[in-house]
């Protein structure tokens, strides 16, 4: 029975997701536990950029337009209005769903190459827009958050409480994708990505479909991008908006595995520490932690173009079912 | 009146440079099918190579033009056997990855040896000026803008005059009918990848004299030279040509009308209204 249950992958994967809310409790420093915010934090935004792109096989390099969205219109409400972060997450949610509405219902029925260049395009335009009104988001300079800690204003003391939010983010997160990959949009979604005008001819209605994971996707990055700008408590438009930002999604999902519920978490889990210590501690040599990840992210590409989730699966397999050996396939 | 057709002739001399640096592009694009986002990174180390030769030798960007497109012919070939070459088949979504991680790394090699600093290569040409009436026309830019249309003119002709630009039309038109015919499919890919890289990479050495070379030069190219090959038509390289002109137009008019930080947004506004309207591009066949 238990061990049937182990062997449903997605729960040992559920397991580490859950369990992972201990990390930033044992570990002993704020920078150990900022690296672990960063990570719970990514591996949402990761698995909300996997809901569409991922299952979809469509790139989107573009966002970190969303990321931008959802971290301003928060921090734009409070800092003008007193408005609290927590309402200014949702208005952030509703503004993307707009924004991608709009920008969905336009370029999404681009063919693969155009689609991908439009929302680079999108992105870019929103931070020129971004630093050019000056007036209203400061431009270039960017904003501060005033430190004054308490609920309503989502700013706390200490690290342990932004950890608990971002996990919480990223269990939320998780969980609609594993339901969105069971369910008849998830299936059309895959169907569209493998091959659309099949799909189309078994009656998928390809506009919509796309359209809601677009939508969804779009929503939930604006969430993480209140998050972010609450737990960062300082945003310009380079930081949040930029086209690095927008790989970084990218990485992460597909170094875990695209398209599937789990993979971008275990990119993040893996990635985002790595990336954040090779920083930490290469300081001295500029460049070389980013070289580091490009030639990580090429080894994927050419290696193992699923990821690392496949692999994973198998190992969990041999250790706790010893029924199949690894490297014989599921 | 003067002033806006002196905007207007400065645009169309970065528009030739534009043009250049996407020539390459359609080319990859159209023959290998490939969409190249570190396109721009090889006009970056263009610029760099120009930039060594310069304080090493004192050779100028125009003197050493012979070694650095060598040089850039050779990097060109290298990534393509060690990396492209093995993707052919892939999906479009990891051929699409597999270049950007390639500019994350091209990126990060020139910032550890180069540093974040912007490099200028100053030669005694680099402020002169031409006047033409009441018009007064910087030197290196005229230059620049010459040799890139007509290098952009002679890639045009490669293709229509010679066997292997015949090939490569064939290719891009239907690569198997190509393959049946028997045209070497690898060899030519690899040549027209050489080929775009190239032709970026004398872009990059043509504006070395009059911009600072630094480790992002290349992204802001590459995505201008995105757009400036959609408007053509993505794989047609007189469209790149025009649609670079086009490009530095509407790029230094909203620079004079609206203000220099518009001038990106004016072309990526033009860019979407094209992808909405005319998929194809400017003049593309449907």
């Amino acid at each position: 029975m238990i061990k049937q249950l182990i062997l449903k992958q997605n729960f040992v994967l559920w397991i580490i997701a859950v369990c992972s809310v201990i990390v930033p409790f044992v570990l002993p420093n704020r920078y150990f536990q900022d690296i672990t915010i960063m990570t719970f934090l990514w591996a949402g935004l990761a698995t909300s950029w996997n809901l569409y792109s991922g299952y979809c096989k469509r790139l989107s390099i573009g966002h970190a337009a969303y990321l931008g969205i959802g971290a301003y219109t928060s921090t734009l409400l409070y800092l003008n209005f007193g408005i609290s972060p927590w309402i200014g997450m949702l208005a952030g949610g509703v503004i993307s769903a707009i924004a991608a509405l709009i920008i969905g219902g336009t370029t999404l029925r681009l063919k693969g190459t155009f689609f991908v260049l439009s929302t680079i395009a999108f992105a870019e335009i929103l931070k020129v827009m971004t630093i050019t009104s000056k007036e209203i988001t400061a431009g270039a300079l960017g904003l501060m958050i005033p430190y004054q800690p308490g609920f309503t204003n989502m700013i706390w003391q200490g690290k342990i409480p932004y950890a608990l939010l971002t996990w919480i983010y990223m269990i939320i997160v998780l969980f609609i994708s594993v339901r969105l990959e069971k369910s008849k949009l998830g299936y059309s979604l895959v169907a569209l990505g493998e091959n659309q005008e099949a799909a189309e001819n078994l009656g998928v209605n390809s506009t919509r479909t796309m359209l809601v994971a677009f939508v969804m996707s779009a929503v939930l990055t604006s969430f993480g991008g209140t998050l972010f700008a609450q737990y960062v408590m300082f945003i310009e438009p380079t930081s949040v908006m930029s086209m690095g930002n927008s790989i970084n999604f990218i990485l992460l999902a597909i170094a875990g595995g695209m398209g599937t519920a789990f993979g971008p978490m275990i990119g993040s889990f893996i990635l985002t520490p790595v990336s954040n210590l090779l920083r930490g501690y290469l300081v001295g040599i500029s460049g070389l932690h980013g070289l580091i990840l490009g030639l990580v992210l090429i080894a994927v590409l050419l290696y193992r173009p699923d990821g690392i989730l496949p692999q994973l699966k198998l190992l969990f397999r041999y250790l706790f079912g010893k029924i199949a050996k690894p490297g014989k396939g599921e | 009146m003067e002033q806006v057709l002196q905007v207007l002739i400065s645009g169309i001399l970065s528009g030739g440079i534009y043009a250049l640096a996407s020539v390459g592009l359609a080319l990859i694009f159209g023959v290998v099918g490939l969409v190249n986002f570190a396109h721009g990174e090889y006009l970056m180390l263009a610029m760099y190579i120009a930039y060594w030769i310069y304080n090493f030798s004192g050779l100028d960007p125009y003197q050493s033009l012979i070694i650095n497109l060598a040089v850039m012919a050779v990097i060109g070939y290298i990534t393509f056997k060690v990396i492209m070459e093995r993707v052919l088949d892939s999906d479009h979504s990891i051929q699409m990855l597999l270049t950007l991680a390639l500019s994350m790394v091209l990126q990060n090699l020139a910032l550890m040896f180069w540093k974040a600093d912007y490099r200028n290569i100053r030669i005694d040409m680099t402020n002169d000026t031409m006047n033409l009436g009441f018009l007064t026309f910087n030197t290196p830019r005229v230059l620049a803008f010459l040799i890139a249309i007509g290098a952009s003119v002679l890639l045009y002709l490669y293709l229509q005059k010679t066997f292997t630009g015949a090939a490569m039309r064939a290719i891009s038109q239907n690569g198997k009918a190509a393959q049946l015919m028997g045209i070497n499919i690898k060899r030519t890919y690899g040549l027209a990848f050489v080929i775009g890289t190239t032709l970026v990479g004398l872009a990059g050495l043509l504006i070395s004299p009059i911009y600072p070379a630094y480790p992002t030069v290349g992204a802001s190219f590459s995505t201008l030279a995105f757009i400036v090959v959609v408007l053509g038509g993505l794989s047609s390289v007189p469209g790149a040509i025009f649609g670079g002109l086009v490009i530095g137009v509407v790029e230094s008019l909203a620079g004079y009308f609206a203000g220099p930080a518009y001038q990106q947004a004016a072309y990526f506004l033009l860019f979407i209204l094209v992808l909405v309207f005319k998929p194809n591009g400017l003049f593309g066949r449907s």
